[in-house]
Order: structure tokens, then C-alpha cells, then sequence
């Protein structure tokens, strides 16, 4: 098969997959709602601070971090990323559509990998706008007495910019448990336990081993592209947090991968 | 063409369909008939590649389904109707699949003209009747203008005029020279559309011949007699072993002796014989007998 | 012969009905054996936690250590598998469109609503009850010989307990009326997350302001804490706080009739 032919093919699934993201009302929703809640949740944040500014503790505020204050929108906003993910795959095997297209598509592998890309590509060009858009509209909460940050300030636009990255790996991860499971309720139950529940058990472990453990949960490690300072000395740096969380989803994605190409439809 | 050659398919201890070899040659119609759980969706879903034989294989055009360039210009098939997302229209379901296979937009419009849904295009298929998502399946496995088609129970849903349409469509794609698989339960429909026969039982081909062939085959003697002394004639023919049914205006059917043989004894024995007929004998009867070891969901015919 | 069916006579025969939905619906058992399972594993896990580590944690650490609060943690979490039992019992009949069943036997559609609530109050009650106090059992068993623990008896204990066990089954019928707003699991399930895990996580973190204290105390998951915390400075006391949240169940359950009313099934 020559490069061309597979480029032709590779396309013209991308091409299909593109029309069935957007000939559907829940997914427009569902990312309209994950954008403004970026958006919103930091700008919302931004003015509870400045509100609340003359009652915070002399050390809080030297702690203030305006950088992330005005991202925060990026944890409410994973959910619904995720969910669209996970949506992405289930909702062809609930209605059975998922034989039509791979009738259409046999190739396993490609069609996964393009749902992937797709997926993945709209979510990351999306939700990176969002996120420049809500540190901007954050920073200018922050006049007067509280800090506020610029972009040329250190780890900032790597924050903001790791923003729409870790909800793009995050959509992925969705992706990937969505194709393990086949199952909606299922796949939700997966995404939201590995992504949400893990680390608020974690945290209710004794401090030692909660500790030790949390810095290495898939959303913590992920998390770090969007903080501009670690939360505690045990957490991964921003690069080793994304290369972490790289590998969860990536290997999410290969298990899935396995299984598609190995059972009935 | 469809090749299958030694096609089995296992599911833990139960085996859907096993060791079978047959062709589904084009220019005809080839109907799949068999009873529920005989195999025959099994079956089809291997044909695409979209359950994996346990062993033995099937070939489309001589290649594995997944060796296809651009399947749905070699194969359209028509499984489950209701297999679309209820919120898209049917003009971007049909749009994303024509997309995958590099199918331009035109047939989109074309096909929808074909089937008769050029009306409802952009609405959302969710409020199709069922006999309109039949239809939008069948244009689904008519965009690419293949040469294999496999229709899944085709008219069910459909009304008579749909039924027709279906009917003379199938007849029209195989004498194009294209290869059409239909599978159905309705006997009748299977009589007027079929050429050729494919019977699966238990997951075993029972029968794989033209359709003519079989219902001889299968057909017993059924003859239609009015006679002057029915009730005497009656009791002489059971004794031959025949099955005597007697109508309550006094037509006998008899199953199990021919014409000839009645004729000769009514001669024989005095009989004067008022109507003496072999009648039809049906698809369905051929098929019951043929496949009467084998049915795996039975309900008790009511008293 | 036209037979006049009262009002209760219909009452009786949807609440059978739906009884019988429930109880052989296998997504229900799965869930409500699995938050069951989810509490009692966690509390058990936690405690025994501190129990092992007990001498490593420090003076200050020990000094502020809390039995039944530490026990309790879990009912952080355990609102959301609450609230999906309750949602699951209205979207899997809109999922499958058995909804057009049910509302064809009945047409009354505020009776069966009603009878859904009644079921979902009632065996939400029990469940949570059976896991709370399971949960609470289990855990001090658990700190019992290292760290202090409290038993039923223990001023404040019993009351956390039935606080607790309140707060799960509001959770849960708040589950239902999400459920028969939205129609859809995956957006029943997003939303309760939301709501119950993430909100309270964000929101924790602002400066405690004017602002903070006249708005956050109120939202669901903070009114939860206040029925079965016993750190409730900021909080609003238990007596209102169940109160207000049921009254916002109340309130979803007449945006919920509405809706119903109007719409197709």
C-alpha cells in the first residue's frame, strides 16, 4: 500500500469522522459548555479574589497565584471534555453504528487512530482559545492591591498554553476508556473514577502514604501543565507531570487498540 | 462474489455456524433462509469483517473484507435499520459514510432520490417510522454502487408498495449482473424474489440449490380429489398410507399418494371421481420439512 | 363496564409497577451494592490507615485528629453514586425508551414521578443508612487499640451517622428530578460530579470573604458537610442546612413536574 493510497484513506476517514463530530446537537453542546466554563469559572474566581482580597491571611496572599486562579475553570471543564470522549465511541456501539462504519472503514487501527486525531485536534484548538481567554479576562480581575500576571512571566504561558494540552490528553483518556468499555455508563464510571474519585480517596489516606501516591495519579501528573507552581514538594514538575500522563493515555489507547482489533463488533 | 469456505464460528461451548462452504454467485438473487438462531446474521456479520471466523474463512471478490480498498464500493449491505445516531438527519448520516470511502456528495442526493427520502433529508432520523429507516438503510448499502449487496430482513417495516419496490430493486440489482444475499423469513416474498437457495439449520447449510429444485424437492405429493364416495375412498387411501384430510364440502386432500396412483385405484375400486388435481406445493412446505430437525426457538402452534 | 379507578387504587398500581422495575433492573443492584461496597471498603481502608501510621503522625497531627469526621470522609465522594442510583432509575427508561411505556400505562405523569420519588427516598434511606452505619462500625473497629474512635453511643456520633445517612438520600432523589430534567445518563452523571466532587474543590480554595460566606455554605455539597461534620464554623448549622437542601429537592421537583407535563415522552 503506498504512501499515497494511505494518505487518501487516512483522510478520507478524518473527513467522515469530522461530519459525524458535528451533525450531532450533544456534541456542540457539550463543548460549548466545557469552554465557558473555562472561561467563565476563571473569570468567576478571579472576582471572588479580588472581592475577597483584604480577608485573606498576609501569607495566602503572598502565596496568591493569579496565573492559576484564573485557569481553574480547566478542572470543572475536564469533566465534560472527558465525557465527550468517552461519548465519542459509546455512542456508536449503543446504537450499533459502529458496524456501519467499520464496514466502511475495516481498518481498526485507522479508524481509532483518526477518532483520536479528530477528536483530539478540535479539543486542543478550542480549549487552548478558551484558555488564553480566561487568563485574560482573569488577570484583568486582578487590579489593585491583588498581583495579577503577563504572559512573559515565568511558566506562565506554559500554564496557559498547557491548559488546552491537558484537556486534549484528558479527551483522549476519554476516548480510549470509551473504546475499552463500549458501554456509556461504563466508560463514564471508568473516566470519572480514574479521574476524579482516585484522588479524593487518595486523599483520604493517612498524610504519608496519601502523599506518595497522589503526585503519581493520572490527573495530578496531567494537572501539572497548567499549574504554574507545583501544590506540594512531592509533585511532579510540568513536563515530567505531562510525560506521566502521556503514558497513562497512551496506554489506555494501546489497550484499546488490542482489543478492537482482537473481538467481534 | 462471496466465497465461504469451511466458516465456523464458535462462541465458548456454542457454535453459531460451522464448516460452511458455499458461493453467492452474481447475477441472481441468493436468499439466506433458516430458522431463528440458524446462523444467518452470524454469518453476514463475517462476510464484513466485523466478527472474526473461529475458522475457515470468506472472500469478497476473492479478497478478505479488510483487503478492500474502498469496501463500500465493493460491498453495500443493509444489517440493522435502526443503526444510526437518532440525532443526525439522514442526509449527514448518508454524507459521513459516503466521506469514509472518498463517495462524492452527488450520490448522497442520488440515493436518497432512489429510495424515496429526498423529501425528509435533513431531518433528524430519530423520528423516522420504521419502515423510512429501512429505507435510509437501503441507501446506505446502495452509495457506493457496489457490486456484492446484503440485505438483512429488508422489508420488514415496509409497506406493500415498499415491498414491491424492494422487490423489483433486488431484481433489477442482480440482473445489472450484481451478487445480492437477502435474508428473510417471509416465505412468500423469499418465492417471488429468489433464484437461488442458500438453507442454514443449527448453524449447518442444509440445502444450497435454485429455488425450483428445492420446492420440488421438498414438495410431496398433494393432491386435490372430489369424489362421488368420499368417505369409502378416504379409508382405501389411508390404507395405502396417505394422510386424508376431509373438507367440509366434501374435498379430500391427500398427502403422500400421486395423482396417478389415485386415479388407478379409483378405477380399480369403483370409484366415480368428480375432481382429481395436484396442488401447488409452496416454499414454506419445503422449507418445514427441511429444516424441522433444526428449529431452535419454537413456539406451540395455538389448538 | 367502565370501571372507576381511584386515585389511590392507580397510586398503589404504579408504585407496584415501578417496584418492580427497580428491583430488576441490574444497573441499580451493580450500583447500589457497589456505593455500598464503596463506603464500608473505604472507611475500613482509611481507618486502618491511621491505625498503621498512628505513631508517625506527630503531636499536632494527633491532638486534631477527628474519629468520626476521618471515618466519615467517604461521604465526600459517595453523593455521587448516590445521585447516579437516583438518576439511573428515570435516564435507563429514557435510554431505552421504555418511558413511552410507562407513560402510556400511566398517563398521569406527577403520579409516577411521584411514585419514582417514593421508591428512590425510601430505599436511598435504607441503603444509606445500611452503608453509613456499616461504614462507621467498620472504621472504628478499625482505629480501636491505636488512635481514639468513638462508638454510636459517643455524643455527636449517632447524629453524624443519621446526618450522613440524610444527606445520601437527598443526594439521591436530587439524582432523580437531575435525571428526569437532562433525560440522558452521561449528562445526569457529568452534572452531579460537577455539582458534588469538583464545585467543592474550587471553591474551597477562595479567600473567605463577604462574598465566600454568603454564597458557598449554601451550595449542595457544603450543606451535605453540615449534617454530618463536626468542624461547622463556617457552615450553616445541621437543622437548616437539611432543611434548604430539601427545599432545593423540592424545587427540582417542581421544575421536574413541569417539564414532564409539557414534554414529549
Amino acid at each position: 500500500m503506498s504512501a499515497r493510497r494511505v494518505a487518501t484513506r487516512w483522510r478520507a476517514t478524518a473527513r467522515s469522522e469530522w461530519i459525524k463530530l458535528w451533525s450531532v446537537r450533544s456534541v456542540p453542546a457539550v463543548l460549548e459548555a466545557a469552554l465557558v466554563v473555562v472561561v467563565v469559572g476563571g473569570f468567576v474566581l478571579g472576582a471572588g479574589y479580588r472581592s475577597g482580597w483584604a480577608s485573606l491571611s498576609p501569607a495566602d496572599q503572598a502565596s496568591f497565584d493569579p496565573t492559576f486562579t484564573s485557569l481553574r475553570g480547566v478542572e470543572l471543564a475536564q469533566l465534560f471534555v472527558g465525557a465527550l470522549g468517552v461519548l465519542a465511541v459509546t455512542g456508536e456501539y449503543a446504537t450499533g453504528l459502529i458496524r456501519t462504519t467499520l464496514a466502511a472503514t475495516p481498518q481498526r487501527a485507522q479508524l481509532f487512530a483518526v477518532k483520536a486525531l479528530v477528536l483530539g485536534a478540535v479539543v486542543w484548538a478550542l480549549c487552548t482559545a478558551a484558555a488564553f481567554a480566561a487568563f485574560a479576562l482573569g488577570q484583568s480581575q486582578f487590579t489593585g492591591p491583588a498581583p495579577h500576571a503577563s504572559l512573559g512571566g515565568p511558566g506562565v504561558l506554559r500554564a496557559v498554553a498547557g491548559g488546552g494540552l491537558f484537556l486534549t490528553g484528558v479527551a483522549l483518556l476519554g476516548l480510549a476508556l470509551g473504546a475499552l468499555t463500549r458501554s456509556t455508563p461504563l466508560g463514564l464510571a471508568a473516566f470519572f473514577g480514574v479521574l476524579l474519585v482516585l484522588p479524593l480517596v487518595v486523599g483520604l489516606l493517612p498524610s504519608g502514604v496519601g502523599d506518595r501516591i497522589g503526585p503519581y495519579l493520572p490527573g495530578e501528573a496531567g494537572s501539572q501543565l497548567w499549574h504554574v507552581r507545583p501544590p506540594s514538594p512531592e509533585s511532579l514538575g510540568p513536563w515530567q507531570g505531562a510525560g506521566l500522563f502521556a503514558l497513562y493515555v497512551a496506554a489506555a489507547g494501546a489497550a484499546a487498540l488490542v482489543l478492537l482489533r482482537r473481538r467481534d463488533v | 462474489m462471496i466465497e465461504a469456505h469451511g466458516l465456523t464460528k464458535r462462541y465458548g461451548a456454542t457454535t453459531a455456524v460451522e464448516g460452511l462452504d458455499f458461493r453467492v454467485e452474481p447475477g441472481r438473487v441468493t436468499g439466506f433462509l433458516g430458522p431463528n438462531g440458524a446462523g444467518k446474521s452470524t454469518t453476514m456479520r463475517m462476510i464484513l469483517g466485523l466478527d472474526l471466523p473461529t475458522s475457515g474463512s470468506v472472500l469478497v471478490n476473492g479478497r478478505r473484507y479488510q483487503g478492500l480498498v474502498w469496501p463500500l464500493h465493493e460491498v453495500g449491505a443493509l444489517l440493522d435499520a435502526r443503526a444510526v445516531h437518532p440525532g443526525r438527519s439522514a442526509y449527514r448520516h448518508l454524507h459521513s459514510l459516503a466521506a469514509a470511502n472518498g463517495i462524492p456528495r452527488g450520490r448522497v442526493d442520488a440515493v436518497l432520490e432512489q429510495v424515496g427520502l429526498a423529501g425528509v433529508a435533513h431531518r433528524r432520523v430519530g423520528g423516522f417510522s420504521l419502515g423510512m429507516s429501512q429505507r435510509l438503510g437501503i441507501a446506505a448499502a446502495l452509495l457506493g454502487d457496489p457490486g456484492v449487496l446484503l440485505f438483512d430482513e429488508p422489508v420488514n417495516g415496509l409497506d406493500p408498495d415498499g415491498i414491491l419496490w424492494i422487490r423489483t430493486l433486488m431484481r433489477t440489482l442482480a440482473a445489472e449482473g450484481r451478487t445480492v444475499l437477502v435474508s428473510s423469513h417471509l416465505m412468500s416474498e423469499m418465492a417471488l424474489t429468489a433464484d437461488h437457495l442458500l438453507v442454514l439449520g443449527e448453524g449447518r447449510l442444509l440445502a444450497d440449490l435454485p429455488l425450483d429444485e428445492l420446492i420440488a424437492r421438498g414438495a410431496a405429493d398433494r393432491v386435490e380429489v372430489r369424489a362421488a364416495e368420499p368417505e369409502r375412498l378416504a379409508a382405501e387411501l389411508r390404507e395405502l398410507g396417505a394422510e386424508v384430510t376431509r373438507e367440509p364440502d366434501g374435498l379430500l386432500r391427500v398427502v403422500g399418494v400421486g395423482a396417478v396412483t389415485i386415479g388407478e385405484l379409483a378405477a380399480a375400486r369403483g370409484h366415480v371421481l368428480h375432481q382429481l388435481r395436484d396442488a401447488n406445493s409452496s416454499l414454506e412446505e419445503a422449507y418445514f420439512r427441511l429444516t424441522e430437525g433444526s428449529v431452535v426457538y419454537r413456539a406451540p402452534v395455538p389448538a | 363496564m367502565r370501571e372507576n379507578v381511584t386515585l389511590s387504587r392507580r397510586a398503589r398500581a404504579v408504585l407496584a409497577s415501578e417496584w418492580i422495575k427497580i428491583s430488576s433492573l441490574r444497573s441499580l443492584r451493580v450500583t447500589g451494592l457497589g456505593a455500598l461496597l464503596f463506603g464500608v471498603a473505604l472507611a475500613f481502608l482509611v481507618c486502618a490507615g491511621y491505625h498503621a501510621r498512628w505513631h508517625a503522625l506527630g503531636v499536632a497531627r494527633q491532638a486534631a485528629f477527628q474519629p468520626v469526621d476521618t471515618n466519615l470522609g467517604f461521604l465526600q465522594i459517595a453523593p455521587l453514586l448516590f445521585g447516579v442510583l437516583g438518576a439511573l432509575v428515570v435516564t435507563s427508561e429514557y435510554g431505552t425508551g421504555q418511558i413511552r411505556g410507562t407513560f402510556a400505562a400511566t398517563p398521569q405523569r406527577p403520579l409516577v414521578l411521584a411514585a419514582k420519588a417514593v421508591l428512590v427516598g425510601g430505599l436511598g434511606l435504607v441503603l444509606s443508612l445500611v452503608t453509613v452505619a456499616g461504614a462507621f462500625l467498620v472504621g472504628q473497629a478499625q482505629l480501636a487499640g491505636a488512635a481514639p474512635h468513638a462508638s454510636l453511643g459517643t455524643p455527636g456520633a449517632a447524629g453524624a451517622v443519621l446526618g450522613g445517612a440524610l444527606y445520601l438520600t437527598l443526594t439521591a432523589l436530587s439524582g432523580l428530578l437531575v435525571g428526569v430534567l437532562v433525560r440522558s445518563t452521561a449528562v445526569a452523571v457529568s452534572t452531579l460530579a460537577g455539582v458534588f466532587l469538583v464545585l467543592p474543590v474550587l471553591v474551597d480554595s477562595l479567600p473567605k470573604g463577604v462574598v465566600w460566606r454568603h454564597t458557598v455554605p449554601y451550595l449542595p455539597s457544603d450543606l451535605g458537610l453540615s449534617l454530618w461534620h463536626s468542624r461547622v464554623d463556617l457552615l450553616v448549622r445541621p437543622l437548616p442546612a437539611g432543611l434548604l437542601f430539601a427545599g432545593y429537592v423540592l424545587v427540582l421537583g417542581a421544575a421536574g413536574l413541569a417539564l414532564l407535563r409539557v414534554r414529549d415522552a
